[in-house]
């Protein structure tokens, strides 16, 4: 079960996750490669299919006065399809970070110093991804985790 | 999952992240030691080209082969490479191959069937392989090695196929020393930099520009400089500026051979870049004329008459004036083209040429005092610092548009514009954030203004912007603005004046160049990129005089 509240923020959340990983692979990138495209296409779907969900659970659950998935279907398979887009996302969050931080050892092992600029680049890139793509899906699976007492967490 | 479990496996992926990470870096960081080179490549040069080589254990050892090519080769130059450091190299894939040799610095090793062949750094530099590997699009630049071409030189060397070599030779990155010392310029910085640095490199940069202008007024617009070749591309904007640059050199010098070359590619743009705008005179051929040529011609022309190499140019320069004047909307803002079927100007808005179109009409107002000129420029100067830079977050951001703080200062003494210049000092704070620093790239960097610390920095920016930074500490010296700011600004320009000195072919790595002298006094595009294109050594030049104007009043 989840709280109303947790159901419309991470719902809330998703939605914003899903907005980002469109703008930034498909508009803000300046070229397309399958493989980056795909991923981030079947992420932002599964971002967008979680958030859709998880709001009109949240809507169905405060009609109802009771904690998303405590009576309806529609409801635990909106926490089922949560938590599989939440892990998802974490795979690929970390995947993505080590990508970027090998990808950082290598040229600074080849090039040697990179400067401030070079750091501000690195942190800015770790700043962009970590939040949405590993800290957000992994709170996502401690609160969708099936022992958890949602009701406690209000 | 339960917390605790996720919370386990979040830590393990991050401690094997940071392990991988130490690996990765250790294994491809090269460890140098430049007083035990592991090999000496010994290279005898003549014309640009290698006729001799010899891989040595030290650089005092002989070479029969490279004495009996230093003697077959009068003027020939024997150039030792010393091999401090050798790294890991993978050539596969293509964009990491591409992107594992620092530009300039590092060259290979590869070893095929028991034999080692060299590409140097001054190898790969004759061949212009670097930052010609990976386009990218959108952005207008490529970076990394030019693999093919790295390979046809190896399958050359091998007489292999360069499939034979990827699957079954061993690669090795190297880095290398290159001595005789001497091939290298004194290194010019900002505390050493003095007023006879900057004018001999600005009297080289007008020789260069001078000896490329032909009988009929046309420059040696592009060339490459390692076979000294002239390439294809002409443009009358570049042209004019160009000719301005040796206009301003005529009056610094009285150099006949610069005096004569600016004359003549005046003469040109007179005969054969002017045409009807409807009423108005313009430059272009096309159908469709910028307002950009016209502008810069009209800087050459005043130019030209002020510095009286010739006064019958100020004649022109009123219908020239009159044409952006007729361009200008009542907001100050100009409309950048022309169509000359159709007889109206064309309301679309391009980098620069609303910058320029003000400094022209100063100029412009400074010779012939029309006042209508004057308040032209007045007004496009407050709408360019104004509304054409008012959005969210135009404080923190400035483009890369150096004409309107040359106006700026221009203008001051006749119409001053505090705003003017108080986004001018703005601008130049900003540009001084994005300064590369000596530490901040593996690079001869310190002063310029790049992408980042992995790409090699163009150098025209730091030509074009340091000509606008330098007006603007010329206005506010005049103006009597803080005194911190000043100097920082000072600094600023030093370290961008230095950066391009050290780098102008003064004579440059001689070796590695077909004709040093015909290439002598010019300014690559980068470090490693040296095709000759005539703004990289005007933008240079102009800033130089400029900066020898005001040290001149200090």
């Amino acid at each position: 079960m989840l709280s109303r509240r947790a159901a419309l923020v991470f719902g809330l959340s998703d939605f914003v996750t899903a907005t980002l990983i469109v703008f930034g692979v498909f508009g803000a990138l300046p070229a397309r490669w399958a493989p980056v495209d795909s991923v981030a296409a079947l992420l932002a779907a599964s971002k967008a299919a979680s958030s859709a969900m998880l709001l009109a659970a949240a809507t169905r659950a405060a009609r109802r006065g009771t904690p998303v998935g405590s009576t309806s279907a529609s409801d635990r398979w909106a926490w089922r399809l949560a938590r599989a887009g939440a892990g998802f996302a974490l795979a690929v969050g970390l995947f993505l970070v080590s990508t970027l931080a090998l990808t950082a050892s290598w040229l600074s092992g080849v090039y040697g110093t990179v400067g401030r600029g070079g750091a501000v680049v690195l942190a800015l890139a770790a700043a962009l991804v970590l939040p949405y793509l590993v800290v957000l899906p992994a709170v996502q699976l401690c609160w969708f985790a099936p022992k958890s007492e949602v009701g406690a967490r209000g | 999952m339960s917390a605790g479990t996720l919370a386990r496996g979040l830590l393990a992926w991050a401690v094997s992240t940071v392990l991988a990470c130490a690996v990765l870096h250790r294994a491809f960081a090269l460890r140098i030691d430049r007083d035990h080179p592991s090999a000496v490549v010994a290279s005898v040069w003549a014309g640009g080209k290698v006729v001799a080589r010899a891989v040595l254990d030290s650089k005092v050892d002989r070479a029969p082969a490279l004495d009996a090519a230093m003697q077959a080769h009068p003027g020939a130059m024997r150039v030792d490479e010393s091999i401090v450091g050798e790294g890991l190299l993978w050539v596969r894939p293509e964009t990491v191959f591409s992107l594992s040799l620092v530009a300039g610095h590092d060259g290979l090793a590869a070893t095929f069937d028991g034999r080692t062949e060299y590409l140097t750094p001054d190898d790969l530099l004759s061949l212009q392989v670097y930052e010609k590997g990976i386009a990218v699009p959108g952005l207008g630049f490529a970076t990394g090695v030019d693999v093919p071409v790295v390979f046809a030189a190896l399958s050359e060397r091998f007489g292999v196929s360069a499939l034979d070599l990827i699957e079954r030779a061993r690669f090795r990155r190297i880095r290398t020393v290159r001595s005789p010392h001497s091939l290298q310029a004194p290194r010019v910085t900002a505390e050493t930099m003095t007023k006879g640095d900057v004018r001999a490199a600005a009297v080289a940069a007008a020789e260069f520009l001078a000896r490329g202008v032909d009988a009929d007024g046309k420059f040696r617009y592009m060339v490459d400089a390692p076979g000294n070749r002239t390439l294809s591309g002409y443009d009358w904007p570049r042209h004019a500026g160009a000719t301005y640059f040796l206009a301003q050199m005529s009056a610094l010098t009285g150099d006949p051979a610069i005096v004569q070359a600016a004359l003549r590619a005046a003469n040109r743009l007179r005969e054969r870049g002017l045409t009807d705008c409807g009423d108005h005179r313009c430059v272009g051929s096309d159908a469709v004329t910028d307002l950009g040529s016209t502008a810069l011609c009209v800087i050459a022309f005043v130019e030209v008459a002020r510095s009286h190499l010739d006064t019958s140019y100020a004649s022109i320069v009123p219908s020239l004036a009159s044409f952006l004047r007729s361009q200008q909307r009542p907001d100050g803002e100009f409309m950048h083209l022309y169509d000359r079927n159709a007889r109206r100007p064309l309301d679309v808005q391009f980098l620069y040429f609303s910058g320029e179109a003000s400094l022209a009409l100063s100029r412009a107002h400074s010779l012939l005092g029309d006042p209508r000129d004057l308040e032209a420029a007045s007004r496009s100067l407050a709408y360019l610092v104004g509304p054409a830079w008012s959005f969210f977050g135009s404080r923190y951001y400035f483009g890369e548009e150096h004409w309107t703080c040359q106006a700026m200062d221009d203008l001051w003494d006749r119409a001053p514009d505090m705003g003017a210049l108080d986004f001018c000092t703005r601008w130049s704070a900003f540009n001084r954030k994005l300064q590369l620093g000596g530490a901040d790239s593996p690079f001869d960097a310190d002063g310029a203004f790049g992408l980042g610390p992995l790409l090699v920095p163009r150098l025209t920016p730091a030509g074009s912007r340091t000509e606008a930074a330098i007006a603007t500490l010329d206005a506010m010296r005049r103006a009597g603005l803080d005194a911190r700011e000043q100097a920082a600004l000072d600094r600023q320009i030093r370290r961008s004046l230095a950066l391009l000195i050290r780098h102008q072919f003064l004579p440059g790595p001689v070796h590695l160049l077909a004709d040093a002298e015909a290439v002598r006094g010019a300014v690559p595009g980068s470090e490693v990129d040296w095709q000759l294109r005539i703004d990289y050594t005007q933008h240079m030049g102009s800033a130089l005089v400029r900066w020898l104007s005001i040290a001149k009043s200090e």
